[in-house]
């Protein structure tokens, strides 16, 4: 690092020649320190990972940090198909899909209904949009808590309302149906955020494409489909981990509109594999179902991880 | 009855008045240069013209057809943006050919529309590129491409060529009065740049604050403009807007120019204005373009009314093919246009000519031409 700056820096030359430069130095403790944090950071993982390759004797008798002297994949194939949630013992599979089924309808349509609330905010801007915008800033700082109750009082109104409609027209169209339900509070909640991505990344979208696909005849689904998505990519990306990690990972609502039955999305099971109460705690099993939980949004990471930061940046940056 | 006819057009942003009704008129096959400072307006009626901003009063018709109320793709109209708002997700073909296909042309008629433009403008080969893998003149093809496809009735043009640098802008302004030499397309085109303006348009409207403050040939434009503002404007180098005052000398008039630490200079008009007796005695601007005032020798020969007087040069601008001379009168700098191989020092005094033929007077209270 040093060598690049010396020939600018004749004092910094003179420092490297009488030994270790003050700037080698701080570049030292700065990566010690950022190597320390980063394996404390990483430290529960790794003992997560270990334990759940580890047999339960080895587990009582050895190290946590050691590593497993015969990994083995047991935990994993008890956790996916046989461990006991709650009263049923079909392992946590049932539950992952539960969570998959929710998961994927609620980041895509607040996905999509963000990107079109950005698209009218900034292109098609009405009288009142920007009180609108703030309106729907202020849907990311209410707190989770302070709607739990009036949003399972208006689920409960929708799930009578699905009942009448199952008895007059023979269908209830999921309402009343708890992963419906997750689904909808899910993209409720997260339109404010979705918006607020797509819009900051809009404001700097080109006004003069807008323009120029209105002269060549587009309508205004015909610009939004053909000129705004395929040129939202970045912030696709963005929206969707972030939509995808905040609703895999979330608990409460989960908890609370769906925590029991079988419809309970794969947080809350994990909780009850945990908190079983009988027989001896299956620290492997617990450790793998786990992993297994935090897998999906790891692997959504790691794919479109490298556009998370581009994105992020591109619409904060213009040009 | 004209091609294009714009009658009376107001444009208010709530209780600005962004264009103060504008009456302007283009003949079939016009070249239309809307030009002016920025903030003059010239750009918002370009987007009412072509329907991407509402008007509040007056009309806009095309071929006899009030189009002010129209969708921007039913007026039959094609536009070149400043920034050539090229789609980045599709590729030049699909570019050229997005307007036929949201008006539901069949695949092979859009191709051969492509083809046809792609010979006309040279772009063949860049057919499957994006966007991004093209130069900033490539760029500006395509956006040409994109609007001649249409073969509409009246195509706009938004400050096209100001993203190029100088020696492309040129290149492409000779290009633009090809295509418009070749198609005889009628054209509406706005710029800054009056340079731009003089060499392309049939008819040049010189806007400021949201009225048209002369509307005329370039020609007109520039030998007789009608107040001040467009004397000023239009002409590189500026036209010598001198303050002088009329005196009488028998019964012809004559401009009195006062110089640094000398007696003034008089010039004797032969063939002064009618209007001018009436300001005997009073301030006037005496506007007289760089190329009327030269050396003796350089002077137009034919030219019915030439005064010469001595000058001080204050500074000497070789510019390669003209030489360009700044001495004083009345209090500001002026510049004469000399011949490239003129003899002239600065710090001394010269003989230079006005060619008074060429000279304009304008009031100074009101800056309108005294004629």
């Amino acid at each position: 690092m040093s060598a690049v700056a010396t020939p600018a820096r004749p004092t910094a030359s003179r420092q490297a020649s009488g030994g270790m430069s003050t700037k080698t130095l701080n570049r030292i403790v700065i990566y010690g320190l950022l190597t320390l944090f980063a394996l404390f950071y990483l430290m529960p993982l790794f003992v997560m990972l270990v334990t759940s390759f580890k047999t339960m004797d080895e587990i009582q008798n050895g190290n946590m940090l050691s590593l497993p002297k015969a990994p083995t994949f047991d935990p994993w194939l008890k956790a996916w198909g046989e461990t006991c949630v709650g009263l049923t013992c079909a392992g946590i599979k049932g539950y992952f899909w539960n969570s998959i089924k929710m998961v994927v309808p609620a980041v895509l349509i607040s996905t999509m209904l963000g990107a079109l609330n950005g698209y009218v905010l900034t292109k098609w801007r009405f009288r009142g949009a920007t009180l609108v915008f703030g309106l729907m800033l202020f849907a990311c700082f209410i707190p989770f808590q302070s709607v739990l109750l009036p949003m399972a009082t208006i689920l409960g109104s929708l799930g009578r309302f699905g009942v009448s409609l199952q008895n007059s027209v023979g269908t209830s169209f999921g309402l009343g149906n708890s992963t419906v339900n997750l689904v909808f509070v899910h993209v409720v909640y997260g339109i404010g955020f979705t918006t607020l991505f797509f819009r900051n990344y809009y404001e700097a979208f080109p006004n003069e494409l807008i323009k120029a696909a209105q002269v060549d005849g587009a309508s205004f689904f015909q610009i939004f489909r053909r000129i705004m998505l395929p040129n939202s990519m970045p912030i696709f990306v963005v929206t969707v981990i972030y939509q995808f990690t905040n609703i895999w990972n979330d608990f409460l609502f989960a908890s609370a509109y769906a925590g029991t039955g079988d419809s309970m999305p794969m947080t809350v099971a994990l909780n009850n594999v945990v908190n079983t109460s009988t027989g001896v705690v299956e620290y492997n099993v617990n450790m793998a179902a786990a992993m297994i939980a935090a897998l999906p949004t790891l692997i959504v990471y790691v794919v479109a991880g490298r556009y998370f930061v581009r994105g992020l940046m591109a619409g904060a940056v213009k040009g | 009855m004209a091609f294009l006819e714009i009658d009376g057009l107001k444009k208010r942003f709530g209780n600005v008045e962004i264009l103060k009704g504008i009456d302007v008129e283009l003949e079939k096959g016009g070249f239309l240069v809307l030009v002016g400072p920025s903030g003059c307006g010239k750009s918002t009626l370009l987007n009412t013209i072509a329907g991407l901003e509402q008007i509040t009063e007056g009309e806009i018709r095309v071929d006899g057809r009030a189009i002010n109320d129209l969708h921007p793709s039913k007026r039959d109209i094609a536009m070149v943006f400043q920034s050539y708002a090229l789609y980045p997700n599709m590729t030049v073909a699909g570019n050229i050919s997005f307007g036929m296909e949201m008006r539901g042309v069949p695949a092979d008629e859009r191709q051969k529309a492509i083809d046809k433009v792609a010979k006309v403008l040279q772009i063949g080969h860049l057919l499957q590129r994006k966007p991004s893998q093209l130069s900033g003149g490539q760029r500006q093809r395509v956006a040409m491409g994109r609007a001649l496809v249409r073969d509409p009735k009246l195509f706009l043009f938004d400050e096209p060529l100001s993203n190029l640098d100088a020696k492309l802008r040129v290149d492409m302004r000779i290009e633009i009065k090809r295509l418009h030499a070749t198609t005889g397309t009628t054209i509406v085109y706005v710029t800054h740049d009056q340079i731009e303006a003089m060499t392309l348009a049939t008819k040049i409207a010189v806007m400021r604050d949201g009225e048209v403050q002369q509307f005329g040939t370039p020609a007109e434009i520039y030998n007789n403009p009608s107040n001040l503002f467009v004397a000023d404007f239009m002409g590189s180098p500026a036209m010598n807007l001198i303050p002088a005052t009329i005196a009488t000398s028998g019964n012809a008039l004559s401009v009195v120019l006062q110089r640094e630490a000398r007696e003034p200079i008089t010039l004797p008009m032969a063939n002064a204005p009618a209007g001018l007796s009436a300001f005997q005695g009073k301030p006037i601007i005496f506007g007289v373009r760089p190329e009327a005032l030269t050396d003796p020798e350089g002077a137009e020969r034919n030219a019915s009314n030439i005064a010469t007087a001595d000058l001080h040069i204050e500074v000497v601008e070789p510019a390669g093919s003209d030489t360009f001379a700044v001495t004083n009168l009345g209090g500001k700098p002026v510049v004469a246009r000399l011949r490239a191989d003129a003899n002239i020092q600065p710090g001394t005094s010269t003989p230079l000519a006005f060619n008074l033929t060429k000279a304009v007077f304008f009031d100074p209270a009101t800056e309108s031409r005294i004629r």
